[in-house]
C-alpha cells in the first residue's frame, strides 16, 4: 500500500530525512520509534501534504500513485489519514460543523453523495460514544479548551469515521495517561483490519503494549537504523535507544 | 444653502454651517482622517448641497415619527434635534440639509417588532431616534447606493432604554458614504450596535457616544469584508462621563485585493467617571500584499479605579489551520472560506437578532466567497 524509497527530505537547507526505505502492506500494522529529533514527525508530515518540507531525493508510492504530488485533501479523499501530534483549535468553527463539512468534502472527491445532517450526526454521536467523546465536545470550537486527552480522543474519532486506508498516528500517545491510552488504543484496534494499513509513530515503547505492531523500525538521524518484530519495543524499553542505534553503524 | 425650512432654532444651523465653512471638506492632513481622505475621494464634485432621501418600515406600535422637513416639530425633537458638536461632517449635513427623519419610541414601550430606516439617495439627510425611559426597540438601519451621501444621526436613550441598532452597508462601488452617529446614553440604559460593511470607495462611520449616568452601557462589534478598492472607516469615540458605566467593541476586518480597512476607536474615561470598564479589540486579516489595515485603539483615562483594555493585530489566515482542514479533506478555497467565516463568527454572534443575525452571516458568506 505504502512504498516510501530512498526519501530525502529537507526542511530548509537542513536534511532531515536521508534516505528513509519503508513498506507497508494493507492489513499491516507498522511503529515508528526514535528519540526526539529523529525525522518522525517530518516523516509524517510529508505523508500528509504539509507546506514546507521539500523532497530532494526518493519516492513515496500509496497503492501505486505518487503520493507527494497530490494535494492533502486528495490524499485524504484517498484515504490517507494523520492523527497528528498537536491538533489546531479552530475558533469559530464547531466540532460537528467540521466533521460533517470535512467528511462530506472526502465523499465528494470519490464521487459518493452527500450524507445528510441527520446521517453525520448518527454516524458521529455512534463513534462518539465508543470513544468517549460527549455532545457537549462535539458542540465546542474545534479543539478550543479541550485537553490534551480530549483532542488526542477527538482525532482518533476522526478516524473511525473518515474510515482512512492508510492511518499514520503521530505521537498520538503523548500527553494521554493510562485510561485515556487504553481509550484511544481500543479505538485504533478496533480499526485493524485486512483493508487497512496504520503507521504508529512513538518514542515511548508503552503504546505498543496495547497497539501491538506487526513491524518495528527504529529511526534515528533520518533513517530507520533498526527493524524487527514486536519484542523489538521491549528491548528498545530495556537498553535505550543510544545503545540500539549505534550498534549497526 | 437651501432654505431653512426646519422650523429650529436658526442659530443652530448658522453655527454648523461656520464651522464647516473654516474647516471646510476633512482630508488626509486632518489626524482623524488621515486613513480616509475624504476631500479626495470626493474630488471636483465636492459635497454639494442636495437633500438626500429616507424612508422607514410601518412604524411599529410604540413609535412616532417627524418628517424633518416640515414646519412646527414637536417638543421632542426641539429637546434633542442637532444638539452642538464639533463634528465637522455632522454640522455640515445639518448645514446643509433641509430634510430627515426623527422618530419617538414612547416611554415605556417593548417594542419587539424591527424598526426599519434607510438612507438613500446622493447629498445630506439628519435622523434623530429618541427612546423614552425604559423604551426598547431594534432599528435596522439600512444603507443606499449613492455618489455621495452623508448622514448626520443623533441617538438619544432615555433611562433604562434599551436600542439594538444594526447597520449593514452593502458593497458600494465608487460611491463615497459618510455618517456620523451620535448617541447619549442615560442612567442604566443600553446601546447594542453591530456593523457589517463591505465598503466602498470611501466608506466612513463615526460613532461619538456618551455613558452619562450610572450602569450606562455600549457595545459595539463589527465586521468588514473588503475587496478590490473597498475602503471601510469606523471611527468610535466612547465617553464615560459617569461612574460605574461599561464599553465593549469587538470589530473584525477581512481586506482582500486593495481593500483597506480603517479602525480607530479612542476610550476616554472622565474625571470622577470612577469604577468604569470598557474593552476594546480591533482584528484584521489580509488576504494580499496590498491590502491594508488601519487599526488604532486608543485610551484617555482621568478617572481612577477604571479597567480599560484594548488590543489591536493585523495577520495573515494561519497556515496551520489551513493545513489541517486540508489534511481532512476539505477543499482549500473552502477551507479559506471556512477559516475567514470562524474569524469573523464572535463579532457577528453579538447581533443579538436572530434573523439579522443570519442575514449578515448569509452576506458574509457571498462576500468571502470573492474575496478568498
Amino acid at each position: 500500500m505504502l512504498e516510501i524509497k530512498n526519501l530525502h527530505v529537507a526542511v530548509g537547507n537542513k536534511e532531515i530525512l536521508k534516505g528513509l526505505t519503508l513498506s507497508i502492506k494493507a492489513g499491516e500494522v507498522h511503529a515508528i520509534m526514535g528519540p526526539n529529533g529523529s525525522g518522525k514527525s517530518t516523516l509524517s508530515y510529508i505523508l500528509a501534504g504539509r507546506a514546507g518540507y521539500e523532497i530532494t531525493e526518493g519516492s513515496v508510492t500509496y497503492n501505486g500513485e505518487d503520493l507527494v504530488a497530490l494535494a492533502p485533501e486528495d490524499r485524504a479523499a484517498k484515504g490517507v489519514f494523520l492523527a497528528m501530534q498537536y491538533p489546531v483549535e479552530i475558533p469559530g468553527v464547531t466540532t460537528m460543523t467540521f466533521l460533517k463539512t470535512a467528511l462530506n468534502s472526502q465523499r465528494r472527491k470519490r464521487g459518493e453523495p452527500d450524507l445528510d445532517a441527520i446521517g453525520v450526526l448518527k454516524l458521529v454521536r455512534a463513534k462518539a460514544k465508543t470513544l468517549n467523546v460527549s455532545e457537549e465536545m462535539l458542540k465546542r470550537a474545534l479543539n478550543v479548551g479541550f485537553s490534551g486527552g480530549e483532542k488526542k480522543r477527538l482525532e482518533i474519532l476522526q478516524m473511525a469515521i473518515f474510515e482512512p486506508k492508510l492511518a499514520i498516528l503521530d505521537e498520538t500517545d503523548s500527553g494521554l495517561d493510562i485510561d485515556a491510552l487504553k481509550l484511544v488504543a481500543e479505538g485504533v484496534n478496533a480499526l485493524r483490519g485486512p483493508e487497512r494499513a496504520m503507521l504508529v509513530i512513538t518514542h515511548y515503547q508503552r503504546l505498543l503494549d496495547y497497539i501491538v505492531p506487526d513491524r518495528i523500525h527504529v529511526l534515528a538521524g533520518g533513517r530507520i537504523v533498526v527493524e524487527g518484530g514486536k519484542e523489538l519495543a521491549l528491548e528498545l524499553e530495556a537498553k535505550g535507544y543510544e545503545h540500539i542505534v549505534k550498534e549497526p553503524a | 444653502m437651501g432654505a431653512i425650512v426646519l422650523g429650529l432654532p436658526e442659530a443652530r444651523r448658522n453655527e454648523a454651517a461656520a464651522l464647516f465653512r473654516s474647516r471646510g471638506v476633512p482630508h488626509r492632513r486632518v489626524e482623524e482622517w488621515k486613513y480616509s481622505d475624504l476631500k479626495s475621494a470626493l474630488g471636483e464634485v465636492g459635497v454639494g448641497a442636495k437633500v438626500a432621501a429616507w424612508q422607514t418600515s410601518e412604524l411599529p406600535a410604540g413609535v412616532e415619527m417627524f418628517d424633518l422637513s416640515q414646519a412646527n416639530p414637536p417638543d421632542w425633537v426641539r429637546a434633542h434635534f442637532a444638539q452642538p458638536s464639533q463634528n465637522v461632517m455632522s454640522a455640515a449635513s445639518l448645514a446643509l440639509s433641509a430634510g430627515g427623519v426623527a422618530l419617538r419610541v414612547l416611554k415605556g414601550a417593548i417594542v419587539t417588532e424591527l424598526l426599519k430606516l434607510d438612507f438613500t439617495q446622493h447629498g445630506h439627510v439628519r435622523g434623530l431616534l429618541v427612546l423614552e425611559e425604559g423604551a426598547s426597540i431594534t432599528l435596522v438601519e439600512g444603507v443606499g447606493i449613492a455618489e455621495f451621501r452623508n448622514v448626520g444621526f443623533e441617538i438619544v436613550l432615555g433611562e433604562n432604554a434599551a436600542l439594538d441598532h444594526v447597520r449593514v452597508s452593502p458593497n458600494a462601488g465608487d460611491g463615497v458614504l459618510v455618517e456620523e452617529v451620535v448617541v447619549q446614553v442615560a442612567a442604566g440604559a443600553r446601546y447594542r450596535a453591530h456593523f457589517a460593511s463591505f465598503g466602498s470607495k470611501l466608506s466612513r462611520l463615526e460613532l461619538e457616544i456618551a455613558l452619562h449616568g450610572e450602569g450606562a452601557e455600549a457595545h459595539l462589534s463589527g465586521v468588514s469584508v473588503l475587496d478590490g478598492k473597498r475602503h471601510s472607516d469606523v471611527t468610535t469615540h466612547v465617553i464615560h462621563r459617569h461612574g460605574n458605566t461599561g464599553s465593549t467593541q469587538l470589530f473584525k476586518h477581512v481586506a482582500g485585493g486593495q481593500g483597506r480597512a480603517v479602525y480607530q476607536g479612542k476610550v476616554t474615561v472622565a474625571k470622577g467617571a470612577n469604577g468604569s470598564d470598557s474593552n476594546q479589540s480591533a482584528k484584521a486579516l489580509l488576504l494580499g500584499e496590498n491590502a491594508e489595515a488601519d487599526l488604532k485603539p486608543e485610551l484617555e483615562i482621568f478617572a481612577d479605579d477604571v479597567k480599560c483594555a484594548h488590543g489591536a493585530a493585523v495577520g495573515d489566515l494561519d497556515a496551520e489551520s489551513l493545513f489541517y482542514l486540508r489534511a481532512r479533506g476539505i477543499p482549500e478555497a473552502e477551507a479559506r472560506g471556512l477559516l475567514l467565516h470562524a474569524f469573523l463568527e464572535d463579532a457577528v454572534a453579538e447581533i443579538v437578532n436572530t434573523d439579522q443575525r443570519e442575514l449578515v452571516r448569509t452576506e458574509l458568506l457571498t462576500a468571502l466567497k470573492a474575496v478568498a
